[in-house]
C-alpha cells in the first residue's frame, strides 16, 4: 500500500530539519573513554572478545581497568569484573560494578560462563593477569570458542586482561608495553594514562549485527 | 423488594463435580508415575508440552465417554455417575460389585473432599474476575449477579471464563437468566452456554423452579404446566390462593426474584497440594506436578490481577519429616517458565533423607514492582534470571565474594565490603568522584606475601619472597598508618613503595617485625 501524502510530506520535513543519515545498529558498546573507543572502532565489540595483553609486570593495566570501570560508571552502564586472582582494589564506590572474587583461573572461567550465559550485563571483564602460567595453560582452547558462541547469542562483550594472548578467537588484541616508574606514583592518573601506548595486534572484521 | 425485570444472573455449573475433582487427582497421581494406561490421556514430562495440551487432557471430552463413577467415603456405594455410566445401566447407590457386574469397564474414583474444596476455591477465584457479586451456590455451582456489567453480548466473556475453568481441569457449563434459578436451569441444560430470554423462559416447565409437590399438583390441576402459563395469572389471585410460596414462584416465573445472593469473597490463599500414592525417589514426578501447580496458581492469581512474589514449597517425607522452603521472586511475575526455573534450581540441589510422599506449593501474591529508569539508564533485561545467576555465583565462589564493592569508612587499607545487588540496581545515579586519582592502580595480593627484607640504615634494600626477589632500585616511604588505638583491634603499619630491579613496582608493608608485599602497582 503506498504511503499517504501526509506521511511523505512529514518525511520531507523531517529530512530537511534533521539532515542526518539514519544511524545503523551499533556493533559495539562504547566505554565512554574516548581513547579506548577510538582504538576499538567505537567500543567493545558486541558478541566479541577483546584482549588486553600487558607482558610487563607494572605496565599500567590496572589503571586502564580503573579507567574503563570509571567510564562505564559515568555512563551508568552495568559491568561485571571476574577477578581471577582476587586482586582488584576498588578505588572508589562502584555502584554499577559487580565484582566476583575468584581464587583461580578455573573458578574465574566458570563464573564468566555463568555471567555470559545470563546475558543481563553487557560488558564482562575477565582479569587473569596475576594468575600463574600453569593455571592459564590448562584452559582448553575450546573454552574461548564456547564463550564466543554465547557472546554472539547474547550480544554482549568480553574483555580479557592477561600477560600473554590466550584467546585465539578474539576480535581485538591490544598490547601495552609501558613500564611504570616509581616517579609515576605521584602523577595524576589522568596524565599518566595519556602517556600509555596501545598497539592493536589483531583486528578481526566484525560480522553485521542482526537484530531480531 | 422484588428486583426489576432487568436483573440478570449467570450460573457456572460444573456437572459431576465430585467425579471431576476425584478424576483430576487421580490423573495427577497417574501422571507422576508415568501411568498412561486406560482412559487417562498420555502425559509426558517434556517442558515443550504446552499448558493447553495438558489441561485439555484433564477435561478431555473423549475421556468422558468412558463410564465413570464416584465412590462414597467408605468406598462401597456409588454417589455420582457420568452419562456413559448411566447409559451402561449403572445406578446411583448400588455397590461397587453390582456396578462392575453391570458394567465391567466402569472406572471408579475415590472421593477427595480436600481436592473438592481446593477446586471450589479455585473456581471462586477465577469467577470473581468477572463479577464482584458471586455466590457459592453449591458444589461446583457458582452464581454471578451481572448487575453493572455493561456488555450486550455475554457469549465472549462466558467463553473466556469457561476456557479458564477448563485450564483448571474442569469441564463447566454456563447459563444466563433473569433470576438465579432460571440461570441454573439454563446452565444445567447448556452445551456449554445457554441464555434463557423471556420467550424461552415461558416454555420452561414448572419443575424447573420448584420441587414442591403441593404447589405442582394444584397448578397442574388448573392446567398450568409452564412458567409462561403461570405468569399470565394475576399476582394477587395467586397470593390469595397459594400464599407466599405461590407468590414467590410467580415472581420467579415472571423474571422477578426476591432471593438475595449470599455473596462470598474468594479466599486469598493460593495453594495446591498432592499426596502421592507411591513414594517418590526421583525428581521428575515432582517437577511434573510443580509445573502443573504453577500453571494453576498463575491462572488463579491472574484473576485477582496480582503477580507471584513468593513461592513456598513443602515436601513431606516418608519418615514424617517436612522440608519447607520459601523462594523469593525478585521481580514478581506470573511467567510459568521463570517460576519453574527458580523452583527447579532449588529442587535439583535438594537431597532428602527419605522418599517423598507429599508435595505442597503455595504462591504468595504480590503487586508488581514499580521501576522507572531514566532515559539513558540500562535496566536488567531479566531480573529473575540475573538473581538466579547471582545465587549460582555465590554458590561457586562464596556468598561474601560476589557483589557491589563498597568502601568502608576507615583508613585501614584493603577494607572493602561486597553488597549483593538489589532489584533496583542501577537506579542510583552515577556520582562522579571530585577528587582526581593519583598514580597507577594497585593489584593486591590477598593475603600479602611474606617477605624477608634486607635493611640498611633502617631502609629496605632487598626483598626475598616466593613471588618476587631482587634489589630495590628506588623507594618511597615510609608512610605510617594506624587506627583503632582506642580498642583491641588497634593496628599500626608502615608502607613503602619500592621499585625492584625486575622492573616491578610493589607496596611493601611492615607490621611489627613482619614484612609483607601487599600489592603490585600496575
Amino acid at each position: 500500500m503506498p504511503a499517504s501524502p501526509k506521511i511523505i510530506e512529514l518525511r520531507k520535513v523531517l529530512a530537511e530539519r534533521f539532515p542526518y543519515e539514519p544511524s545503523l545498529p551499533s556493533l559495539s558498546f562504547p566505554t565512554g573513554w574516548a581513547l579506548f573507543d577510538s582504538l576499538l572502532d567505537g567500543g567493545f565489540p558486541r558478541g566479541g572478545i577483546t584482549q588486553l595483553i600487558t607482558p610487563n609486570i607494572s605496565s599500567g593495566g590496572t589503571l586502564v581497568l580503573h579507567e574503563i570501570i570509571q567510564s562505564l560508571h559515568k555512563a551508568s552502564r552495568h559491568a561485571v569484573l571476574v577477578d581471577g586472582k582476587d586482586c582488584f582494589d576498588p578505588p572508589t564506590h562502584q555502584p554499577f560494578l559487580l565484582w566476583i572474587r575468584c581464587t583461580n583461573a578455573l573458578q574465574a572461567l566458570k563464573a564468566t560462563d555463568l555471567i555470559l550465559r545470563d546475558g543481563n550485563l553487557p560488558v564482562a571483564i575477565l582479569d587473569l593477569k596475576l594468575n600463574p602460567e600453569i593455571e592459564l595453560r590448562k584452559i582448553p582452547g575450546t573454552t574461548w570458542y564456547r564463550f564466543q558462541r554465547i557472546l554472539e547469542e547474547n550480544k554482549n562483550s568480553l574483555f580479557i586482561m592477561t600477560r600473554h594472548p590466550i584467546a585465539h578467537n578474539s576480535t581485538y588484541n591490544m598490547i601495552m608495553t609501558n613500564q611504570i616508574k616509581i616517579d609515576d606514583l605521584s602523577s595524576l592518573s589522568l596524565h599518566l594514562i595519556q602517556l600509555f601506548a596501545f598497539k592493536i595486534s589483531r583486528r578481526r572484521a566484525q560480522q553485521d549485527y542482526r537484530y531480531a | 423488594m422484588p428486583k426489576s425485570e432487568n436483573s440478570l444472573f449467570a450460573v457456572i455449573y460444573v456437572p459431576f463435580y465430585g467425579l471431576q475433582s476425584a478424576r483430576i487427582k487421580s490423573l495427577n497421581r497417574a501422571a507422576c508415575f508415568g501411568d498412561t494406561s486406560s482412559e487417562q490421556a498420555s502425559f509426558d514430562l517434556s517442558e515443550s508440552r504446552s499448558k493447553h495440551e495438558i489441561n485439555v487432557s484433564l477435561a478431555d471430552d473423549q475421556s468422558w465417554g468412558v463410564p465413570a463413577a464416584l465412590l462414597d467415603s467408605d468406598g462401597i456405594h456409588l454417589i455420582e455417575l457420568n452419562h456413559a455410566a448411566e447409559v451402561a445401566g449403572v445406578q446411583l447407590g448400588t455397590s461397587t460389585s453390582q456396578a462392575l457386574a453391570r458394567c465391567p469397564d466402569l472406572v471408579l474414583y475415590a472421593r477427595s473432599i480436600p481436592q473438592e474444596q481446593r477446586l471450589e476455591e479455585s473456581l471462586l477465584q477465577v469467577v470473581y474476575r468477572y463479577s464482584p457479586f458471586i455466590e457459592n451456590s453449591g458444589p461446583g455451582i457458582c452464581t454471578l449477579d451481572l448487575r453493572g456489567k455493561r456488555v450486550r453480548k455475554h457469549l465472549p466473556w462466558l467463553q473466556e471464563l469457561l476456557a479458564q475453568i477448563h485450564s483448571l481441569g474442569l469441564r463447566a457449563q454456563a447459563g444466563i437468566g433473569s433470576n438465579p434459578e432460571i440461570a441454573l436451569q439454563a446452565a444445567m441444560i447448556a452445551n456449554p452456554i445457554l441464555e434463557i430470554d423471556s420467550t424461552l423462559r415461558q416454555s420452561l416447565p414448572l419443575e424447573s423452579l420448584t420441587s414442591s409437590h403441593y404447589l405442582l399438583d394444584i397448578l397442574k390441576s388448573w392446567g398450568i404446566r409452564t412458567l409462561g402459563a403461570l405468569a399470565q395469572l394475576p399476582r394477587e389471585e395467586i397470593a390469595q390462593r397459594l400464599g407466599l410460596e405461590g407468590l414467590s414462584l410467580w415472581d420467579r416465573a415472571t423474571g422477578r426474584s426476591s432471593n438475595m445472593l449470599r455473596l462470598v469473597k474468594p479466599p486469598e490463599t493460593f495453594d495446591e497440594s498432592i499426596d502421592f500414592e507411591q513414594n517418590l525417589e526421583t525428581l521428575e514426578p515432582v517437577l511434573f506436578i510443580l509445573r502443573r501447580f504453577l500453571e494453576k496458581l498463575s491462572l488463579r492469581i491472574e484473576s485477582v490481577y496480582l503477580l507471584i512474589g513468593e513461592l513456598r514449597l513443602t515436601l513431606t517425607l516418608e519418615n514424617g519429616e517436612q522440608i519447607a522452603r520459601t523462594l523469593q521472586i525478585p521481580a514478581p511475575t506470573r511467567e510459568i517458565e521463570t517460576l519453574f526455573r527458580i523452583a527447579f534450581q532449588y529442587l535439583e540441589t535438594l537431597q532428602t533423607t527419605a522418599p517423598i510422599i507429599g508435595f505442597q506449593l503455595q504462591a504468595i501474591p504480590s503487586r508488581p514492582n514499580d521501576h522507572q529508569f531514566d532515559l539513558f539508564q540500562g535496566g536488567l533485561k531479566d531480573p529473575n534470571r540475573f538473581f538466579q545467576t547471582l545465587a549460582r555465583l555465590a554458590a561457586l565462589v562464596g556468598n561474601d565474594r560476589v557483589g557491589i564493592p563498597q568502601k568502608i569508612d576507615t583508613h585501614r587499607p584493603d577494607t572493602v565490603r561486597l553488597q549483593m545487588p538489589e532489584l533496583d540496581w542501577g537506579e542510583e545515579k552515577a556520582q562522579i568522584g571530585s577528587s582526581p586519582r593519583i598514580g597507577p592502580g594497585l593489584r593486591r595480593y590477598r593475603p600479602g606475601i611474606v617477605a624477608d627484607v634486607e635493611l640498611s640504615h633502617g631502609k629496605p634494600v632487598a626483598v626475598h619472597s616466593p613471588m618476587m626477589t631482587g634489589r630495590i632500585l628506588e623507594l618511597r616511604g615510609p608512610w605510617k598508618l594506624s587506627g583503632n588505638w582506642w580498642d583491641l583491634s588497634r593496628w599500626e603499619i608502615q608502607e613503602w613503595d619500592i621499585e625492584l630491579d625486575n622492573g616491578g613496582l610493589y607496596r611493601l608493608v611492615q607490621s611489627m617485625d613482619r614484612w609483607e608485599v601487599v600489592g603490585m602497582y600496575d
